[in-house]
Order: structure tokens, then sequence, then C-alpha cells
């Protein structure tokens, strides 16, 4: 399958809501302006309400994005010009091949029929003629799993077991596209992951359009995204990248209703989708412990990239203290651009006080290349009885000495963060993604998020 | 994407139908089924109903009242299957056009859940209320036989005679359906509507009645000359009026292109009221 096809091609899309009092009104404007027109005279009958505008984007075949946004965003209303239940008022939508929705909670089911009848019913929607069906119907069941409740009305499901069966049926109408508003969210764990294996699936041949409040969720899984606020495209790019601005400008949202003000740098290069390298730091970084290492086939070798003022891609902050310094010890307190997994090393973040702050908290997060957070820690607890003070011109040092995991192969950052308040209610003073990145070689694990140490790996005979 | 279709043709609401037959009769066979659901003996309502209907008719008609039709010769049974015949067409009619200004209405899911044909809800409507029409009568030519006689042979006609009502039927349900979305009274209007429909056709009495002035006049019910001509195959064993019926058949299927042309153009409106 070609990944150049374009599947999904959205040009300047937009929808305006008509808000009328009544439903009459709707009616009237259906009819009375052209009428009115002839008179020389213009009256509408609503109040206009755009709740998406200047939408543009295209998604080839085989591409998994991620709409992200807050609620009221467009999201949805996107998604549904998408899929084609709401009319566009201006701009277009072309979509090739046959799509698939989960539309928020589940598909567009009749709550008076049963399972099955909604299984057929929406087989036909989808255009698979019924003697398929009724071949892939016990198939279908199998994967909702949700017993006898098949031939009860849909109106008597928990939501769960609605979205179980939508998610069975849209799984089985071999759609080119698959677009997913929320629907997730309300399975279980069993089903979520369930579903979650299907879509890693269907990736590697189709399209995924997925909308989720869930940034975790969209960064493991897309490897794009298109941020959506008020109805506007705010950027379209990385997965990673745009999860991480949205997040930024969320906590700058938040802490504004609380009167604080916390300015959001966006990195100039954001908005094009920004390829992975272009993070890394010359690879060829050589360290004298490198060759003894290499020897031991079985160690994971962490290589660090150091940090570099110059090089901050993306921060943010009220700015009340800004971090000058992180690096990332080995355990004896030496910097060292290898650390080996498994091995306890140090992260030491530096901030530089610029005006007075107490209780400052220093964090930090690990990240894996897909932005997903594997782990990560804070002072709070610890200095949370005894909070420092400090004046402009201080210079606050923190330490988080920890065993390093055993991380399998790849690309890894660290946020590291400043803030200050409690850690219900906190101000970012200065948040800098990716403020250091490392690599994991050689790593003896192949799947998961992280490694443990083995305490002890052993087959034993028992006698039957 | 305003409409799936070229409206300029006439043929439109029936290649809707055609296109999407298998879900009509899905949604038709679904809506008849779910009608006796839950009920002991289910489906066979659909049979009882009629039955039981006919048998008041009788007994109410042609026993205590002890009406009769003009020139109508037999017994109890008589005046009650003329009536039968006219009433089933009726109900048909009262059928799909009591539940049209809320079909749309009752299945929101459709307009914004998914891209559901909306304009066969109006075929499938039409359909299960013809399956009503078939087995009632049935029942009506069942009775005929056993209590009047052997059934004309103009019997076979019956299906012509539909055919020549649906499109108008449907377009009855496309246009309510849509006008229902934005106006809610039509919810509460249809009923008196339809019941003076019924009142102002020759069903419950035969046209001469009728004084000469206001006879002709009849026909601009739209049920009346469908009444007459299943009257004509089911009872009288004639021939419909050819005539009348071609020039209904005109206008039914005229009136068809209409509405269906206005339910796809007022489509894309439902979504923002719903």
């Amino acid at each position: 399958m070609s990944s150049d096809v374009l599947n999904i091609r959205v040009e300047n899309l937009g929808k305006r809501y008509e808000i009328y009092a009544q439903p009459a009104d709707r009616l009237k404007q259906m009819v009375l302006p052209r009428i009115g027109r002839a008179f020389g005279r213009e009256h509408a009958y609503y109040k206009e309400f755009w709740a998406l505008r200047d939408v543009s984007f295209e998604v080839r075949r085989g591409e998994t994005v991620g709409i992200i946004g807050r609620n009221g965003s467009g999201k949805s209303t996107l998604l549904q010009m998408v899929c084609g239940t709401l009319h566009p008022t201006e701009g277009s939508v072309a979509v090739n091949g046959r799509i698939a929705a989960l539309l928020e909670l589940g598909a567009g089911f009749n709550p008076e029929f049963t399972g099955r009848e909604n299984v057929y019913l929406s087989g036909l929607l989808y255009g698979i003629p019924e003697n398929v069906l009724r071949s892939r119907f016990q198939s279908i069941v199998d994967f909702a799993d949700i017993g006898d409740f098949i031939n009860q009305p849909v109106k008597t499901y928990s939501s769960g077991m609605y979205v179980r069966l939508a998610f069975a049926i849209a799984a089985h109408v071999d759609a080119d596209t698959l677009v997913i508003d929320e629907a997730l969210s309300v399975g279980d764990v069993r089903f979520t992951q369930k579903c979650m294996r299907y879509l890693r699936e269907f990736q590697k041949r189709g399209t995924l359009l997925f909308v989720s409040h869930d940034t975790g969720a969209v960064t493991n899984l897309c490897s794009r995204a298109i941020w959506l606020d008020g109805g506007r495209q705010v950027m379209d790019g990385s997965a990673r990248d745009i999860v991480e601005h949205y997040l930024a400008a969320q906590h700058a949202a938040d802490r504004a209703a609380l009167g604080e003000s916390v300015t959001v740098h966006v990195a100039a290069d954001a908005g094009e989708p920004a390829s992975q390298e272009s993070h890394g730091m010359p690879e060829d970084v050589v360290d004298p412990r490198k060759a003894l290492l290499n020897g031991e086939a079985s160690r994971n070798l962490v290589e660090v990239f150091e940090f570099d003022p110059e090089r901050i891609d993306s921060e943010f902050g009220a700015g009340a203290a800004r971090i000058v310094d992180v690096q990332l010890l080995d355990g004896d307190g030496k910097a060292h651009r290898l650390i080996a997994g498994g091995e306890v090393a140090d992260l030491s973040i530096e901030a530089s006080v610029l005006e007075p702050i107490s209780a400052p908290i220093f964090g930090f997060y690990v990240k894996d290349r897909l932005g997903q957070r594997i782990f990560g820690d804070n002072t709070y607890v610890s200095y949370h009885e005894r909070p420092v003070h400090a004046q402009p011109g201080n210079r606050l040092r923190a330490h988080f000495r920890f065993r390093m995991p055993v991380l399998p192969n790849g690309d890894y950052s660290v946020d590291v963060a400043l803030a200050t308040g409690t850690q219900v209610s906190h101000t970012q003073q200065h948040w800098i993604h990716d403020a250091i990145s490392f690599k994991a070689h050689e790593s003896t694990m192949r799947h998961g998020l992280v490694g443990i140490p083995m305490h002890g790996i052993e087959i034993e005979r028992v006698e039957a | 994407m305003i409409s799936a279709y070229r409206l300029v043709d006439p043929l439109s609401p029936y290649r809707a139908l055609f296109r999407h037959l298998a879900l009509v009769v899905q949604m038709a066979r679904r809506d008849v089924v779910g009608r006796y659901r839950g009920s002991f003996i289910g489906l066979l309502w659909s049979f009882f109903n009629p039955l039981l209907m006919l048998i008041i008719y009788t007994f109410v008609f042609g026993v205590i009242f002890k009406s009769r039709w003009s020139g109508q010769v037999g017994g109890h049974f008589q005046f009650a299957i003329i009536l039968f015949a006219g009433l089933n067409i009726n109900s048909m009619f009262t059928e799909c056009a009591n539940r049209a200004p809320t079909l749309i209405v009752e299945n929101t899911n459709f307009v914004k859940k998914v891209v559901f044909p909306l304009e066969t809800l109006s075929w499938s409507a039409v359909g299960s209320a013809l399956f009503h029409l078939l087995v009632s009568t049935l029942v009506l030519l069942i009775i005929e036989w056993l209590a009047i006689g052997p059934v004309p042979w103009t019997v076979v006609l019956f299906p012509v005679v539909v055919a020549c009502f649906l499109p108008f039927v449907a377009g009855v349900v496309w246009l309510l359906a849509s006008l229902g979305v934005f106006l809610r009274d039509f919810k509460q209007a249809i009923g008196v509507i339809t019941t003076a429909l019924m009142f102002l056709a020759p069903i419950m009495y035969p046209k001469e009645i009728i004084p000469a002035e206001f006879r002709n006049w009849m026909y601009l019910n739209p049920l009346t000359a469908i009444v007459e001509a299943s009257r004509d195959v089911l009872v009288w064993g004639r021939q419909p009026a050819w005539g009348i019926l071609g020039l209904y058949t005109i206008l039914s299927v005229l009136f068809a292109w209409a509405a269906f042309a206005w339910f796809e153009r007022s489509r894309k409106g439902f979504a923002d009221v719903l």
C-alpha cells in the first residue's frame, strides 16, 4: 500500500452553526430570505456561531493523526464533517475509501433495536452485503463480548457495552479510514487493550483519525497531531511536539484563570512536521568507558547528550526562576555521557532565581520517543514540611538520585521543571521540554516501557 | 454533498428505494416485528387485529345499524366488507402520516451520528404499512370468500391500485418528516388532518349519496380515487376507473418527486435543529 496516496483532504473547512431560538425559525430561514431578497430586504433568523473555521490538512494513507484540543474546540465538528454527517458551511472535505466512525458514544445505533439488528443495520450502512455480514456476525459478537445482551435492545446497554459493540462493528467493515472520537475512554481496561491491539494492527494498513483528551494516548498512538482551539487550527506537526505545546498552553490557561501569567515560548520551527532526528546531538560521542562496556553485551548503555541552553526547543513558565543547567551524572556525581541501565544515576537541575519565591518544587519526567512519560518525580513531598525560600540572585540545585532503569533501545528525553505552590495547585515557573536527551543502546530488553534490575533469574526442576 | 440524487430526475425517489433496498427491507421488517415484540402471539396480531375489527364492524354496522350500501345485496357481512375495503386504504395512509412528523426526530442518531440515507426512512415506513395493508386485505378476502362467495378475478388488479397509491404516501411521509423536524406542531395537527380526510372520503358512505354539486369535489381528497378503485377490484368485481386512476398516478408521481426534492433540500438543516 503506497503511503503517498491521499486519503483525506480537508480544505479551508468551516462550519457555522446558526443558532435558532426555535426550530420553526430554521424553516423560515430556508424559505423567507429568498422572498425577502426579492423585495430587497434581508433578515436572518439566527445567531452565528463558528464551530470550526479555516482548517486545512491532508492525511496520507497509513498515517495516524491525533486531534487534540479543549472541549468545544471543534474536534467533534471536524470529525463529523470528515465522516459526512455534518455539511460544511465552507471549504471541502474529500475522503477516499470506506470510512468507519466511532463518534462520541458509539455509532448511530437505533436504541430500540437489538444489538443483533443494529449489527446488520450498521453493516448495511457501511455497504457490507447481508450475506457477508452473516458470516462475520459471530466474529463481531466475539469481539464485542457482551454475551446475551446481543439480543437485547441497545437502549438497555451500559455505555461500555455500547462502545464495545460499536467498535466490534467498525473493526469488521473493512474500513480504509477509522475515525475514533473519545470512544475508548469508556471501555474497561481489558477492552481498551483489545482495541489498542486492534488499532495497532489497523495502523499498518489503514488511516486512523483519533480524537482524545488523553494526550498520552495521542502521543502513544499517533505520529502526527493537529491542535484545534476555538475552532481554529493552532498547529499541525509531530504528535509529540503538538502535545507538549498543548499541555504548556493548557497550563498557562489554567494559571491565567487564577490571575498568574505564564508565558509560553513556542519554538520557531514548531508547526512544521519535525523529524525526530532534528533533536539529536552528533552521535559520534566518544567516551573512554564505551569500549569497555561494549564488551559486555548484556549492559544497557545510556548515552547522554548534555543540556544546552542555546538549544532549548520549547519552554514555558511564569519566569520567577529559570533553569540554567541540567545534568545527568553517574553514581559518583561525575558527568558522564554514558550511564548504564541498572546503575545509580544522579539528575541535577540548577535554577537561577529572578524573583523572590517560596516552596519551589523541582520535577522531571523521562519520556520516550513518542513523548510518553515513563517515569518522573519531584521534590514536593520531601520538602513541603520545610519549604525553601529564595531571593533574586540565588541559585538552587536539586538532585534526584535513582537507579536508572533498563530501557529499550531508543531515544529518550527529560523534561525538567521548576514550579511553586503545592502538588495540587502550582505555577510552573519554568518548564523545559527535552532539556537533555539520551539514547539507550544494547538493551536486552525488547518489549515493555522499562526494565527493572532482576534480582534473580533461574529455572528449577520441581517434583511433580 | 447536499443530495446524493439528481433532483431534476423524476425517478429519483425510486432510485433511492432501489439503491438501498436491503436497508429499506431490513428497517421495514424490523418495524413490523418490533411492533409486536414482547406480545404473546407476536406477529399473529397483525392478522387478528383486522379480523377482530371486521367482526366488530359487522356487528355494529350490519346488525345494530342495519346499514346498507346503495345497491347492496347480501347480509350483515356485506356492509362491513365494503367499509373495510375503504378503511384499509385509509389506515395505510394514516399509519404513515401519523408517524411521519416524528420519523426524523426519533432517529436523531441517524442524522447526527452516522451517514444514514435518511430518505429511505420514508420507504421503510411505507413498507411496513404496506405489509399491514396486505394482511388486512387477505383477511378481507377470506371473510368475503367465507361469507359471501367466490372473490372476483379483479382482485389481481389490487396491486396495481396500491402501486398508484404508494408514491403519494411516500411523498406525504417525506414532506411531513421534513416539516416535522422544524415545526413540532405537525405531530399534533396530523391527527386532526387524517381524521378529516377519512370522513371526507367516501369510505363510510357511498359516493352516490353525496349531493351532486359536491360529488366531484370529493376527488380532491387524495384517498377518494384509491378507496373507490380498491373497492371496485376487491368487492364489486369490476375494473377500476382507469382514467381517474391514470390521472391520479401522474399526480401521485409528481407529488412524490416534489416532496422528495424538498426533503433532500431541507435535510441539511436537520442536524442544526435536532
